[in-house]
């Protein structure tokens, strides 16, 4: 590996700051858990660092899986969808502006509602997560790259149209190569959007994955439990990140 | 090889809509203008003069009002795919595609005109080595001056080796000595091509060192005055820049212009 590429991979550092604050947070938790009882506190309500460890080892590597698989396909077939709608508002002014108002009320429609909708529409499970995750990050992903594609300077448009492409050369040598650094961006934003959504749309119905498991832990007041399979989400989260900013570094270092 | 086909532009006429306020402008009004085969032709005038407009008319980004321009028997505009191929064009800046490296750039209109990656390779890399960029194959635009980048922008238009070369005001933003450089080397270039070339510009120097013709453009593209160069002596050069500028200036010809017409 050149010293160039090296410099461009992003590498998780935990600089001192983070480290202590970190540190003072995991002391004042495991103070609180030891003094809870004397302070009123229900003991299950701040469980110790033993306690929660314990249910880390617990932690069912399936549902991690299944949950990393929804969000993972469902991401996929938002930017699919996205990306095709994005090109087809850009090239059809009227398309514009009929869906424009849709997808303005789409984003605007809370997770909850749709994950109502979701129960009451559709049988599937699978299917219902899928629907609340696409609703969700599609449109982001279309708004991101339609503002990305409308972004893209005149002067560079003027001298591809002077060279006469076809609407696929325009596209694939132009305007994709313009926007992916705001397709990195929305995935990442994306990618913590739909971590969050999928927890809540799984408490819903699905028997299998990280919210159902949220879920059961609720039932049993387990607080460690809970604490283990948030700190599992949070993991994945910075793990995919890391690695989408990863194929970023790769991908655009010209710009280094 | 037949070379490049005579530009017969008639009855010109280009008039644009304001969004603001409505109202009609005429940038062109009613051009007529013939170039021959191999020509280099100057186009100088003032700012908003429509030299500008004509470059996009010419390029076929835009459709004629009024009139027509035909390259051959075919319009840049109406036949638009026709020209992928023949017609390159150099702009005031280099819009080079900043995720591509020198050589990426150079070789985009071969992409576009589908030959093989190693053909394209080979032509690109011809040019750049013509243009001296030799060793900045692989360096990326942010990576090169503003001269380099400007080679990179010639090689690109050169690559296809057009019947038609457009340049609108391509060396204006550089310092002097590279301008006349690069100049020198845009007219070599394009003589040894055997292609047409369009020079838009604003300054008189560029135009009568570059142009066999220098036509002077009034307001809205009346034309004021078509010069053959060759009917100028070198030692008359300064009064032929005068007349230039007094033409512009008064936007009529200059007779000292006319004696020589």
């Amino acid at each position: 590996m050149t010293n160039e590429l090296r410099e461009s991979v992003p590498v998780l550092t935990f600089p001192r700051q983070t480290l202590v604050s970190l540190l003072v947070f995991a002391v004042a938790w495991e103070a609180l858990s030891h003094l809870a009882p004397y302070l009123g506190i229900p003991p299950f309500a701040i469980p110790s660092f033993v306690r929660i460890a314990r249910s880390v080892a617990t932690i069912t590597p399936i549902d991690i899986a299944v949950t990393l698989a929804r969000v993972i396909a469902a991401l996929f077939i938002s930017f699919v969808l996205g990306l095709a709608l994005a090109m087809a508002m850009y090239r059809s002014d009227s398309l514009d502006k009929y869906l424009h108002p849709m997808i303005r009320l789409l984003m605007a429609v809370p997770v909850v509602s749709w994950i109502l909708f979701a129960v009451l529409w559709f049988p599937g499970v699978e299917f219902r997560i899928c629907f609340v995750l696409v609703v969700v990050c599609g449109p982001v992903f279309l708004v991101d790259t339609l503002d990305a594609m409308r972004g893209v300077p005149r002067e560079l448009r003027q001298m591809m149209q002077s060279f006469r492409p076809t609407t696929w050369q325009y596209f694939f040598k132009l305007m994709l190569p313009a926007i992916v650094p705001t397709i990195f961006t929305s995935w990442k934003v994306n990618i913590s959007l739909a971590i969050r959504v999928v927890t809540i749309a799984e408490l819903v119905g699905a028997v299998t994955g990280i919210g159902h498991q949220l879920s059961v832990a609720q039932e049993l007041f387990s607080v460690a439990d809970v604490f283990a399979w948030t700190l599992v989400l949070v993991a994945l989260l910075f793990l995919l990140e890391a690695m989408v900013a990863r194929v970023e570094a790769r991908v655009l270092r010209w710009r280094t | 090889m037949s070379g490049p086909p005579p530009i017969e532009v008639r009855g010109l006429r280009k008039v644009f809509r304001q969004t603001t306020t409505g109202q009609s402008v005429v940038a062109i009004d009613r051009l007529d203008l013939a170039i021959a085969p191999h020509e280099v032709v100057a186009i100088v005038g003032q700012t908003g003069c429509g030299k500008s407009t004509f470059f996009d008319l010419m390029i076929g980004l835009e459709a004629p009002s009024e009139g027509t321009i035909h390259i051959g028997d075919k319009s840049p505009h109406g036949d638009f795919d026709f020209f992928r191929g023949k017609i390159a064009t150099v702009f005031q800046q280099d819009r080079l595609l900043p995720w591509r490296s020198a050589l990426d750039n150079a070789r985009l209109p071969l992409e576009l005109i589908g030959l093989p990656e190693t053909k394209q390779r080979e032509r690109a890399t011809t040019w750049l080595n013509r243009l001296g960029l030799g060793n900045f194959t692989s360096a990326y635009p942010h990576e090169l001056s503003g001269g380099m980048r400007q080679r990179v922008a010639i090689a690109r238009a050169f690559a296809v080796e057009p019947d038609i070369l457009l340049a609108d005001e391509a060396f204006g933003h550089l310092d002097e000595v590279t301008a006349a450089e690069l100049r020198n080397t845009f007219l070599e270039l394009a003589r040894e091509c055997g292609s047409t070339a369009i020079l838009i510009t604003h300054q008189l120097e560029e135009a009568i060192s570059v142009g066999d013709r220098i036509v002077v453009f009034g307001k809205s593209a009346r034309l004021l005055a078509d010069i053959h160069v060759k009917q100028w002596d070198k030692s008359s050069y300064t009064l032929l820049r005068e007349a230039i500028q007094s033409t512009l200036q008064n936007n009529q010809a200059d007779p000292r212009l006319a004696q020589r017409q």
